[in-house]
Parts: C-alpha cells; structure tokens; sequence
C-alpha cells in the first residue's frame, strides 16, 4: 500500500520542487524583463535627444538615410528610427538574458547562440552604413564629374554605379550575416561576372571598327617607312 | 468685345471677335506633345462643397490635352481627402493630390522646417509652391497652369485661353497671366481697382519712373490667380505665403525674365468667384490682411531694387493714394453707371479709407523690420539644401494616392 502512496506522492513531490526552483528563476526572469524594459526606454528616449541634438536627421538628409526610409514607407525622423530601433535590440538582449535567468538547457543554447551573433549583427551594421555612405558620395562625385564633362548621361552613370556599390554592400552584408552564404556569393558572381561580360562584349563588339582603324594605321605606318627605307640615300 | 489697345511693358493677348474653343484645344493638344502642360489647383475641402468644383471638376473631364493635374488639398482631413479623390475620378487626365495634412506631407513639411527652409504657413502661397515642388520632381511637364478652385463661371475656355501663349512654341512667352472683367450687377474687385492701380501710380508719382512699377502697372489684373508659365520659371521663382503671392510672383517673374516673354490674355467674360469681407478693423482677415499684405510685398520689392523709403515719403504716398483713389471711384462711377451697374459710392469710399489704413500699417511694419516676410525658397536652393527632397515629395504623394 505504501509503495503505492509513494507512486503516488513522489512524481507530486517531484513536480513540487520542480515548481519550487522554478518560481525564484521565473521571478528573476520577469525582474530582469521589467528593468530591461524601463532601461531600454530611457536609453531610447535619451538617445533621441543625443541624436537630436547633434543634428543626425539633418545629416541623414543631407546623406540620403531619410530618402531610403521614405523607400520603404518609414515616414518618422531618422533619430526616432533609430530609437525604436535601439529600444527594441535591447528589448531581444533584455528577453533572452531573462530567458537566461530560467536556466533550462534548451534555452540557454539558444540565448548562447543569439549572443554569438551579436558581433555579427554590429560589423554588418557598420559595414551597410559605411558602404551607404561611400556609395552616395561616389555616386554625387561621378554625377557633378559627368555633368561638368558634358555627359549627356551623367545621371544614369551615377545611378548604375550607385545600383552596382548597393549590390556589392548588401552582398558583403549577407555574407557576414551568414544568411546562405554559398547563394549569395554564387548570385553575387553571376550578377557582376554578367555586368563584366556584358561591358566586355558591348566594348569589344563596339569597338572592332575603332581597333580594326588603329590596326590599319598601324600596319600602313609601317608599310610606309618600309617603302621610305627601299629608297638609297647617299 | 474689347479693344486691341497694347498697354505698358508686356503684350496684351485680348479676346477678338468670336472664341474658337475647338481650335484653342485641338492646337494645345498637338502643343502638348512636345510642351506636355500640368494644371495645378490649390483647393479647401470646403469648395468641392459649394457650387464652384462640382462645375470645374465637369468641365475639367472634357479637357484632353493636359499631361497631368495637380491638386493640393488644404483643411481636410482623411476621409476628406478619400472622397477629394472620388470626386475627381470622372477626369480622364492623371489626377495627383497633394494631402497638406496628411502624415507623410507633414513629414515632408518637417523635413523642410528641420534644415533651416521657412515655407510658412498654411494658405495658398505654401500649397502652389508644393504643387511647383511635385511637378518638378515627377519632371513630365514643361508648362504649368494655375488656376483657382472657386470659379463659379468657370469654362475650359478660360483654361485653353491660359495655356495658350506659354504652350505655343512660336509664341516664347515664359509667363502668362489672366484678366477679366470682375463684373456681375455691380463692379467687384476693389482690391485691384481701388488699392493695387491707385498705389502703383502714386508710388510712380513720388519715386520716378521705375521698372518693376511699369511692369506691375502693365497688368490689366494684377491679383488674378490665374496664371500660366515655364516649369523652368517655377523652379526659379521664390514666392511670397501670404496674400503678396501675386505681387510677388510678378516680381520674381520681374527680376528672372524680359518683359517681352511675359504677357497677359484675355481669358473670361465674366468671372465670379467667393468674395472676402473688407474687414476695415481687423488686420488679420479680410481685405484689410490682404492689402497689407500686397503693399508690404510692392514696399519690399523697391526697397530690393533701391527705392529708398523714408517717413516722409510714406507720409506723402498716403496724401498722393488717397487723391488717386477718390479719382478712380468717380471714374469707376462713371463707367458703372453707362453700363447700367449699381455703384455704392458710399461703400467704394469706405474700401479706400480702409486701404489708406492698410498702406500705412504696411509701412509701418516696413519700417520696423524691412526684410518682411520672408519668400519661400525657390526649388533649386531647396535640393541644394537637401538633395533628396524632390523624391521624397515624390514618394509621399504617390503613397498617399495608391
């Protein structure tokens, strides 16, 4: 009978202490959540003022970040962009710190895992910004060069290059973020092997009359200092 | 019928003989393929509900030579703003709205406000400078027409006859302004009559010949909102956001072009539209906030060419306007009166005492700060300021109407 009762009582027992070390893990997940949360709103709210007052919606602008913004139909002021966008990257780190806190192995691999990331999330940051801002001042430069040359096509050149740098900046961001990086690099190879090839042949085939002229000119140049050469001087 | 009388400094285009509309639109149309022509309108959601829209809207579906219509909507909310674009569905031509207090305009307004670009406040001045901003940046017309949206007698003529000199190649004007007779049982446009002529002669009077004064004295309807010019000449004139706009667009046109590639046309019989309250005591509203308005815009203008203003020539403008004025009404009277139309005398001396008030505020605050208002920037300096702005009004305009 007894061993019955303890059938029984023990997985209840069990489930008790379960519950027991379960409760202060759980409450220290939701400590941590709470003051994420009130420590990412003020670090957004505060990084809105900072980016207010250094003037970063005027520089983004003037650098084209609104432009790209309003592109994909996000109609508020770059700092508030990236305020939201700071209080909720803190808000992912506060939940899977909290996660952390339940101390369950599944998880924390998980949260081991979303760290590790981390750095690579950043460098791509770094590397889209960066790559934003050399591709518009190479594509200003090449635009008022063109259009100082008297290129009829000087915004569509300046556009092309602009499209090219975008293409090579988001597929060294893939690369770094990990995302399929056997596709990316194989797209990326095909897509500038094809704009390589493309200018080759459209310059080679273009250009055949303007060789096949040089050519001519070369070899009736030389045909020319043969036949002086025939001639005896004394 | 009207005379053919050339006046002043720039070419007069009269209505002679009988109007041939279908000649008018069958030559824009083929005008219009190498000058493709956009029609802006600054509009109140409260003038599709009164009689004046419904009639431009009907008359506006039998036009096909425009390239594009341009709509700037004020005072409208959301649901408004959908039943603005109901209602101007029946037209066959591209109709764009621009939603002043839409989200994404008013982004674009901050955008403007936060890199230093004063665009003022609300009113017709900041919505045509808009409308300006988004043909430039769609770039698909070479020609732009205005006209106002509370034209009760308005015909497809008065739009055909706009467009007319602008869009003709052969022609080379760069701007083309309307005049008309503001005429129903009695003599309306006391504005014109009774402030803009009589001040433009007595200022002609004290300082001299001037050549912005023989330009804006050339103006059969100096204050008429209908006009038609260059996209070129938009992307260069800074204008004024108060009720200078006219002035100060005449004066830009001035300071950019010859007067010989300016003219004006003949372009209604009749002509009714809403008409404001004198408002002798209040300066803010009325007539009386328009003609301050149009004297500190003609005061700065001099001032910006060299005229130099002092106490005592203002003092001497109020004598030399009032003796023009009281003139004109009796002038006025006299052609009221062959014409069979009533002339409140007592109400058009009233009209001039209230602009002699006017002049001498608008002097007044001249002298207390002689740059004014500021004009609106004109496009060129706004996307050297900020390169991509004309793409973001772009974007919000075709945002707003998918």
């Amino acid at each position: 009978m007894d061993d019955f009762l303890n059938l029984i009582v023990e997985p209840i027992n069990e489930l008790f202490l379960r519950f027991k070390t379960f409760v202060p893990n759980f409450l220290a997940m939701l400590v941590i959540l709470l003051l994420g949360i009130l420590l990412a709103y003020i670090i957004k709210k505060f990084l809105v003022k900072f980016l207010s007052a250094i003037k970063f919606d005027n520089w983004s602008d003037r650098m084209g970040f609104t432009k790209l913004m309003r592109q994909g139909n996000l109609w508020g002021k770059p700092s508030q962009m990236v305020g939201a966008l700071a209080f909720w990257l803190l808000l992912i780190v506060t939940l899977m710190s909290s996660l952390n806190a339940l101390q369950i192995a599944v998880i924390d691999n998980l949260v081991n895992q979303f760290f590790g990331y981390i750095p690579r999330l950043f460098s791509s940051a770094i590397i889209l910004v960066v790559g934003f801002v050399l591709t518009r001042f190479i594509s200003r430069a090449v635009l008022i060069t063109a259009a100082n040359s008297g290129f009829h096509y000087a915004k569509l050149l300046a556009d092309a290059i602009s499209t090219l740098l975008l293409v090579l900046i988001v597929a060294m961001v893939m690369e770094q973020l990990q995302i399929a990086p056997g596709i990316v690099l194989a797209a990326f190879s095909i897509i500038f092997g094809g704009i390589v090839s493309a200018l080759v042949i459209a310059f080679g085939v273009g250009g055949i009359p303007a060789a096949r002229r040089i050519i001519e000119k070369d070899v009736l140049d030389k045909g020319k200092e043969e036949a002086k050469d025939e001639i005896e001087h004394i | 019928m009207t005379d053919f009388y050339q006046t002043g400094v720039i070419t007069t285009l009269h209505q002679l003989g009988k109007s041939s509309l279908e000649r008018l639109e069958s030559e824009l149309h083929g005008f219009a393929k190498t000058r493709p022509i956009a029609l802006v309108l600054p509009a109140l959601y409260s003038e599709f509900e009164g009689p004046a829209m419904p009639g431009i809207i009907k008359e506006l579906g039998k036009v096909n030579y425009l390239n594009e219509i341009v709509l700037a909507l004020d005072s409208a909310s959301e649901s408004q703003f959908q039943r603005v674009r109901e209602l101007m569905s029946p037209i066959p031509t591209e109709v764009k709205i621009i939603h002043n207090k839409g989200k994404r305009i008013t982004e674009v307004y901050e955008t403007l406000a936060r890199n230093g670009i004063d665009v003022g406040v609300q009113g017709k001045g900041r919505s045509v400078w808009m409308m300006y901003g988004y043909v430039l940046a769609r770039g698909r017309s070479d020609v732009i027409a205005l006209h106002d949206c509370d034209i009760v007698t308005y015909n497809r003529e008065l739009l055909a006859r706009l467009c007319y000199p602008v869009a003709n190649p052969n022609l080379d004007y760069v701007f083309c302004k309307g005049f008309y007779s503001r005429v129903s049982n009695k003599m309306n446009g006391r504005v014109t009559r009774l402030l803009v002529t009589p001040l433009v002669r007595s200022l002609q009077q004290l300082v001299g010949p001037h050549a912005f004064l023989a330009f804006l004295d050339s103006f059969r309807y100096a204050l008429s909102g209908e006009f038609c010019m260059t996209t070129e000449l938009a992307r260069v004139n800074r204008i004024p956001w108060d009720w200078g706009l006219e002035v100060g667009s005449l004066a830009e046109v001035h300071r950019n072009y010859s007067p010989r590639r300016v003219c004006q046309v003949d372009i209604a019989t009749t002509y009714e539209h809403k008409h404001q309250i004198l408002s002798p005591d209040d300066a803010s509203k009325g007539l009386m906030k328009m003609a301050v308005d149009i004297c500190k815009s003609v005061f700065r203008t001099l001032a910006s060419e060299g005229v130099v203003f002092s106490d005592g020539l203002f003092k001497s403008l109020l004598v030399t306007y009032l003796r023009h004025a009281e003139d004109t009404i009796m002038k006025y009277e006299a052609d009221a009166t062959i014409n069979g139309l009533s002339f409140d005398r007592h109400e058009e001396a009233k009209a001039v005492e209230t602009f002699t008030n006017a002049i001498a505020m608008a002097a007044q605050a001249f002298m207390e700060s002689p740059m004014g208002t500021p004009l609106i920037p004109n496009w060129n300096r706004v996307v050297a300021a900020i390169p991509d702005i004309l793409d973001m009004l772009k974007m919000a305009v075709e945002e707003d109407n998918k």
